[in-house]
């Protein structure tokens, strides 16, 4: 059905309506705008209480103070690094068990009881173990980000591998393609959509990692910090290392969707 | 067949790990403190449940879990179907939303103890505000995307703006708003149980965090298969409230 | 008076980006008499479903007036009854509950809905399927719900929108025959919608034959060939004459709604004698 002045009344609600993306973009960002502005506006007024609740410009002046010391950057640093090399090696270890369980039913079916028991039990629990066994530290925090983020990698991959289409294989081989062929040209990259998007939902989950890592067995980090300041009650200093976080979330899952998009141009 | 290959396989496996895990944790080839093993772990949890220890501290989880998810469901769905339908709303606010969304919600804990205390009320905001993004976000896609087919139905025979959304939008955009409760229930657990263990005074994650810091690998592990258990029992009566909705695929018509 | 005027109805759509106006339809003018089968043929795009959608007023006219029994229609509603090509049944209910929306949607109560849907469900030979959902149906299947839908909010026109045109050839003209057999029962008022020129005229005690865009009526054709009318009935000379000219007046607009760009060193393709 196409829109114009002879439309009926639809509920004009549910029709979207055409926008250019630049209005799309301009619109959101009125709405944070909006948010920030009557957060601040409330906090000037007292109908919350900025020492408390803090305000827009009390968590800027703290913003200035930390990253004047040098606080921030310092912080900031420790989390981006735990959250790379985390990624990085759950991505490695994971495309790797994921592409042997799909090749393999023997290793899918061995595998697949603890790979169901880490993907469905919250993996928060079994952080305080691995405190106990790697202390506090870089190291656990790495762990606990490793562990969070290879099963949805694995479980993603290994639907992948699961879900080339096999009239894809018949095709390369019937063009008269080898088993290398049929790997490099129908199966990497029709298994491509399902394992990028493990590592969207990977991104995800690492940086919970992070953040639970560094709040719970770390001496330094945003997520540490957050804690500190936390304990003695400076909610405006909470918030930057909390904002950074939101930030760096909205980012990552911003450019795993871009790049999911940019290698998948072929889909619909 | 394949089924049961897979289910032999599969158990041959698990027997294969716990065998092995009784016999390091046992012989102490490693650390027993560490590692613990199966027996050890099963008597562990008889001596939790007998105490009373584990029930009570799980009644409390329970009862944070449920003061705060239910309303998340509730508000959530009729937040995400507000967003799908009032578009001035849906377009200042979704940015705003979707980045709340994408952020790591347990990062917030800190500032929410600071709020509301250290006590359950803490426990159940988390618990909220872990599990409302999802099922909101969920809900709007749900809504937005019912398909046109069946809203060019209703509307044919007369549907008012009510009716629309009764007849055709909630029921069309179930399985969406289903996936979303799925997915907050997930969050839920997750906010749940590290803000139990951040600070509490009680509770399944007070419990971890009090054996954390004793080193007793045996406690640990009982109450990381409870945890376990717990989700596992509430995705089972998601789906089974799934079924009884009647199943229907969107993508056949 | 005609049941169903259709007076001088225009349809013109903006397009925003390129800042001008499609004209959809031109000028439309057609009565159809209470109980008379109409069918409409043309070439794609020709704007058929928008005039259908006027008549439904899912859409309204940019200029012109669409009337039933003298009153112009406003709103949809159950005196117009609509089946769709993809056959729109709502995938979560049974085929007894998706049979019993119109009525659901004017607050009959449940007792009556249920007899009188099930008295469509038998009529269109449903009767063991009532509580089937449509993914368990097959395209011709579904199609009958859909038509069962329509009959039972008792529509005073029935607007068909190539019901047809998702089912295969064979199927196709199977159902038209126990559509037939459906109408002759109480004589609706029908307008349908094809691409199938044989479709048009077995089934129609007129055809409509419309312009490519922007739409316009070329001529109408009094189809007067005896009822009840058997599948065979398309192969009878009398059959073909109709045939005939209505594709000779399509052909035309057919090869112009194709953009076919000649290649430079073949001839112009060949009319057909």
């Amino acid at each position: 059905m196409a829109v114009g002045s002879g439309i009926a009344p639809l509920p004009a609600l549910v029709l979207p309506k055409v926008r250019s993306k630049n209005e799309a973009v301009a619109l959101g960002i009125l709405g944070i705008v909006l948010f920030l502005g009557l957060w601040e506006g409330a906090a000037q007024i007292g109908w919350i209480n900025p020492v408390v609740l803090s305000s827009p410009s009390r968590i800027a002046v703290a913003f200035a103070g930390q990253w004047e010391s040098g606080q921030f950057l310092a912080d900031l640093g420790v989390s981006l690094s735990e959250l790379a090399i985390g990624f990085a090696l759950s991505l490695a270890v994971g495309v790797a068990i994921g592409i042997a369980m799909g090749l393999s039913r023997t290793t899918e079916y061995a595998l697949d009881p603890f790979v169901w028991f880490l993907y469905s039990t919250p993996l928060v629990a079994l952080y305080p173990l691995i405190v106990v066994w790697l202390g506090f530290g870089f190291a656990t925090v790495l762990a606990i980000t490793f562990m969070l983020t290879v099963i949805p990698i694995v479980v993603n991959t290994l639907a992948g591998v699961r879900s080339v289409d096999p009239s894809l294989v018949r095709a390369v081989r019937v063009f008269g393609g080898s088993g290398y062929d049929v790997v490099m040209k129908a199966v990497l990259p029709a298994s491509l959509p399902l394992v990028l998007a493990g590592v969207r939902i990977g991104l995800g989950r690492a940086l919970i990692g992070v953040v639970l890592g560094e709040m719970f067995s770390s001496n330094a980090g945003l997520g540490f910090r957050m804690t500190v300041y936390a304990a003695h009650l400076k909610t405006a200093d909470v918030f930057v290392p909390l904002a950074a976080f939101v930030i760096i979330g909205v980012i990552t899952t911003q450019l795993a969707i871009l790049l999911e998009s940019r290698l998948q141009s072929w889909r619909t | 067949m394949t089924l049961s290959r897979r289910l032999v396989v599969g158990t041959v496996s698990v027997l294969a790990f716990l065998v092995l895990w009784q016999f390091v944790g046992q012989r102490e080839i490693v650390r027993s403190d560490l590692i613990s093993y199966p027996t050890e772990v099963f008597a562990t949890f008889v001596h939790l449940t007998s105490t009373g220890e584990l029930g009570s501290n799980a009644a409390v989880t329970l009862q944070e879990f449920i003061e705060g998810f239910v309303p998340s469901i509730v508000v959530g769905v009729v937040c995400g179907v507000l967003l799908a339908l009032v578009r001035p709303l849906r377009e200042l606010l979704d940015p705003l939303l979707t980045a709340i969304y994408t952020a790591p919600v347990i990062a917030f804990i800190p500032i929410l103890v600071v709020w509301f205390g250290v006590g359950t009320y803490s426990k159940v905001v988390i618990v909220f505000i872990s599990a409302i993004f999802p099922i909101m976000i969920n809900t709007r896609v749900g809504v937005s995307e019912v398909a046109e087919p069946w809203l060019r139905a209703v509307r044919s025979f007369g549907a008012d703006q009510l009716q629309i959304v009764t007849k055709a939008i909630l029921p069309g955009s179930m399985p969406a708003i289903m996936a979303g409760i799925r997915l907050g229930l997930g969050r839920a657990i997750v906010g749940l149980i590290a803000g139990e263990m951040y600070v509490s005074i009680a509770g399944i994650g007070r419990m971890i965090q009090t054996y954390s810091s004793a080193a007793r690998s045996a406690e640990i592990i009982v109450l990381v298969v409870v945890i376990a258990v717990f989700g596992y029992v509430c995705v089972a009566l998601l789906r089974s409230a799934e079924n009884r909705m009647g199943t229907w695929r969107s993508d056949l018509e | 008076m005609a049941h169903l005027e259709i007076d001088g109805v225009s349809l013109a759509y903006p397009n925003v980006r390129e800042r001008s106006t499609f004209l959809a339809l031109d000028g439309i003018d057609l009565g159809v008499e209470r109980g008379e089968f109409v069918t409409i043929v043309g070439p794609s795009g020709c704007g058929k479903s928008s005039l259908l959608m006027l008549i439904a007023a899912l859409l309204h006219p940019t200029g012109g007036s669409v009337r039933l029994n003298g009153k112009p229609v406003t709103a949809p509603g159950p005196d117009r009854a609509l089946v769709f090509q993809d056959f729109a049944l709502l995938p979560w209910r049974t085929v007894l509950k998706n049979v019993e929306l119109g009525l659901e949607l004017r607050h009959v109560p449940a007792a009556e809905r249920a007899a009188i849907a099930r008295k469509y469900i038998a009529m269109v030979g449903l009767r063991e399927f009532e509580r089937s959902f449509p993914h368990q149906l097959s395209g011709g299947m579904r199609q009958r719900v859909g038509i069962a839908r329509a009959l039972s909010v008792g529509p005073e026109v029935l607007l068909m929108d190539e019901p047809f045109g998702a089912l295969d050839a064979q199927i196709r003209q199977v159902m038209a025959v126990e559509l037939l057999k459906i109408w002759e029962r109480d004589r609706k008022t029908i307008v349908f919608i094809t691409h199938d020129i044989d479709e048009a005229v077995f089934l129609a005690d007129r055809v409509i034959v419309m312009s490519a865009s922007p739409g316009r009526i070329i001529e109408t054709i009094r189809v007067e060939l005896p009822r009840p009318r058997p599948l065979t009935l398309r192969s009878h000379p009398d059959f073909v004459v109709y045939r005939e000219r209505i594709w000779s007046l399509l052909e035309e607009q057919v090869r112009s709604s194709l953009h076919w760009q000649a290649a430079d060193d073949t001839p112009p393709l060949a009319q057909v004698p």
